[in-house]
């Protein structure tokens, strides 16, 4: 049965050369002010470490959360850091006068609530976790070769079972394009494999423009549970 | 405390003090107020009193909760001559990028200002063992710093050059005629340097860490227009260190720290002060063995018991931690410490 609550994200519209690394459990959010829609992991990193302030020209701030999986999945996949390291890290940064305590909040919603209202802000919730009024950043490294328009897009199934349960979230999908347009490979990077499986069957039936080489993109399709 | 201005810019100030020994006495300092502004990620300006960058800890040597040691190999680190290069009164240029092709990613900082030692500090209070007391120390100190964290996770290499034009201002007794009383007193280097080189690695709950820094003193000391010595000063120091958290309560950690002198003397006092050329000798080097453990009682409070096993007090023009006037019996060969340290932090 085909749901019609199954949203893309983004599908079709972010290419990548090269993706660096995804998080299943956590999406990157940001003010509506930032101008960029893609963030590479090292830039992201470089933000949450106060290295650089700024994304494609926009001013940028980063923002904690106090605990939970989403801190946690952040913490290990993007920072490569323990919460007591990244601790010490803010300490010094504070107290050689080099930089500052980022805001902590205590929980998605109150995450989202202030990075919609907070210009530059950009932060982390679990990927389950509205993101009404902020948007969502896509993962990855830019390509340089400019991106592959979707001509035909499938539409993934929700299964009825996961679909009466509310078991949702996002599906993340590395894609192989050749130079003709077809789908080639479709590899699950992160979601529920259930859903990843359906994302994944739909997303081989899609036909992109043709390029001048084969390509890989970062997808992201959302199965809203709710 | 610090606060954003705007977007780019960032004032702050804090105060330092402390008691260590002789050292200090309670007489606090600005230890930095910094006006930063950042253009971009690879460029940005601050000025003010500013931290010195100069190799792995210098500019975070006091935040002790940092690391499971409590006290930084004193052959890279000494705590008595915190104030010779902690901080300078002037400005930074400073950047970080990322490099292309997953080479890693680059930080430099370059900096020029004024060095103001505190009166309280080491140079200080080995003079005052002659009867030279200082009532200023300090000039201009100008280098920079380059540190590239490669693509092997984890290591972090880097170098630091620092350049410094010193002038003491001092009263003593004229050594030349003690019955005449006190007279102004000058101590002037020409051109000190120092070189930095240093790597860090970090795997998991493991961390490793080496420098070696090369400091090069040429001081003449005078009263009137009587240069009474020139002394040039040759200090070499090294360590490896190794620490590992054993459980999120307990740390581990061991370091061989390596420092030596080299000395020589000319002018009037020449005679009083031989050269010092054979770093083999107890009186020109501190070679140390250090064992440490880090118990974390709570994420803001932590207890470090830390035993020195030393061979070496290394006594010359340039100190090093042993002072006279705290050992009147002498310096022996070898020396044992224990030290046992509380911090805490929020």
């Amino acid at each position: 049965m085909k749901c019609p609550k199954v949203l893309l994200l983004a599908a079709g519209l972010t290419i990548f050369a090269s993706v660096d690394s995804v998080a299943g459990d956590v999406k990157v959010i940001a003010n509506a002010s930032v101008k960029a829609d893609t963030i590479s992991a090292a830039d992201l990193k470089r933000v949450f470490l106060e290295e650089k302030s700024s994304l494609d020209g926009s001013h940028v701030e980063p923002l904690l959360e106090k605990e939970g999986r989403a801190h946690e999945a952040f913490l290990q996949e993007y920072l490569g850091m323990s919460e007591d390291d990244l601790q010490s890290y803010y300490q010094t940064l504070l107290f050689t006068g080099r930089g500052f305590m980022p805001k902590v909040l205590g929980s998605d919603a109150e995450v989202v609530a202030y990075v919609a209202r907070t210009q530059g802000a950009i932060g982390y919730v679990s990927s389950a976790a509205s993101a009404e009024g902020v948007k969502t950043l896509a993962i990855g490294v830019p390509s340089s070769n400019a991106e592959r328009k979707l001509i035909t897009r499938v539409e993934p199934d929700y299964p009825d079972t996961l679909k009466r349960l509310n078991i949702g979230g996002t599906v993340r999908l590395r894609v192989s394009i050749s130079a003709k347009g077809n789908v080639e490979d479709v590899e699950l990077l992160g979601g529920n494999p259930i859903l990843g499986e359906s994302a994944a069957a739909a997303v081989k039936k899609w036909v992109y423009a043709a390029g001048r080489s084969r390509t890989i993109a970062e997808v992201s399709i959302l199965f809203d549970g709710r | 405390m610090s606060t954003s201005v705007t977007d780019k810019l960032r004032v702050g100030a804090q105060l330092y003090d402390r008691n260590l020994g002789q050292l200090g006495q309670y007489h606090p300092s600005l230890d930095w107020a910094v006006a930063d502004y950042r253009f971009k990620s690879w460029f940005g300006v601050r000025g003010g009193k500013v931290k010195t960058t100069l190799g792995l800890y210098n500019d975070t040597q006091d935040l002790d909760f940092l690391r499971t040691f409590a006290l930084l190999p004193q052959s890279v680190y000494p705590t008595d001559l915190r104030d010779a290069t902690i901080a300078h009164l002037g400005g930074d240029v400073y950047g970080s990028l990322s490099l292309k092709h997953r080479l890693g990613g680059l930080a430099y900082t370059a900096y020029a200002g004024h060095r103001s030692d505190s009166i309280y500090g080491g140079v200080a209070y080995l003079a005052a063992q002659y009867q030279v007391y200082f009532s200023s120390y300090g000039g201009l100190q100008y280098g920079g710093d380059l540190r590239w964290n490669t693509p092997l996770k984890g290591l972090l290499i880097g170098i630091s050059r620092m350049n410094e034009d010193v002038t003491g201002k001092a009263k003593a007794i004229n050594p030349l005629n003690p019955g005449a009383g006190f007279v102004p007193y000058s101590a002037i280097s020409k051109a000190d340097w120092a070189d930095q080189f240093y790597g860090e690695y970090t795997a998991g709950k493991l961390r490793i860490d080496s420098e070696y820094r090369r400091f090069v003193h040429d001081e003449q000391d005078q009263t009137a227009d009587i240069v009474l010595v020139e002394i040039y000063d040759d200090v070499r120091g090294w360590y490896v260190s190794g620490s590992y958290r054993v459980t999120k309560r307990l740390a581990l950690g061991y370091y061989y720290s390596r420092y030596s002198v080299t000395s020589v003397a000319g002018g009037l006092l020449a005679p009083y002060a031989p050269h010092q050329t054979d770093t083999s000798l107890p009186a020109n080097h501190v070679y140390d063995k250090v064992i440490s453990a880090r118990v974390d009682l709570r994420r803001c409070w932590n207890v470090k018991v830390e035993g020195h096993f030393m061979n070496g007090y290394e006594y010359s023009s340039y100190p090093n931690g042993f002072y006279p006037q705290v050992n009147p019996q002498g310096f022996k060969p070898n020396t044992n410490a224990l030290v046992v340290k509380t911090g805490f932090n929020f």
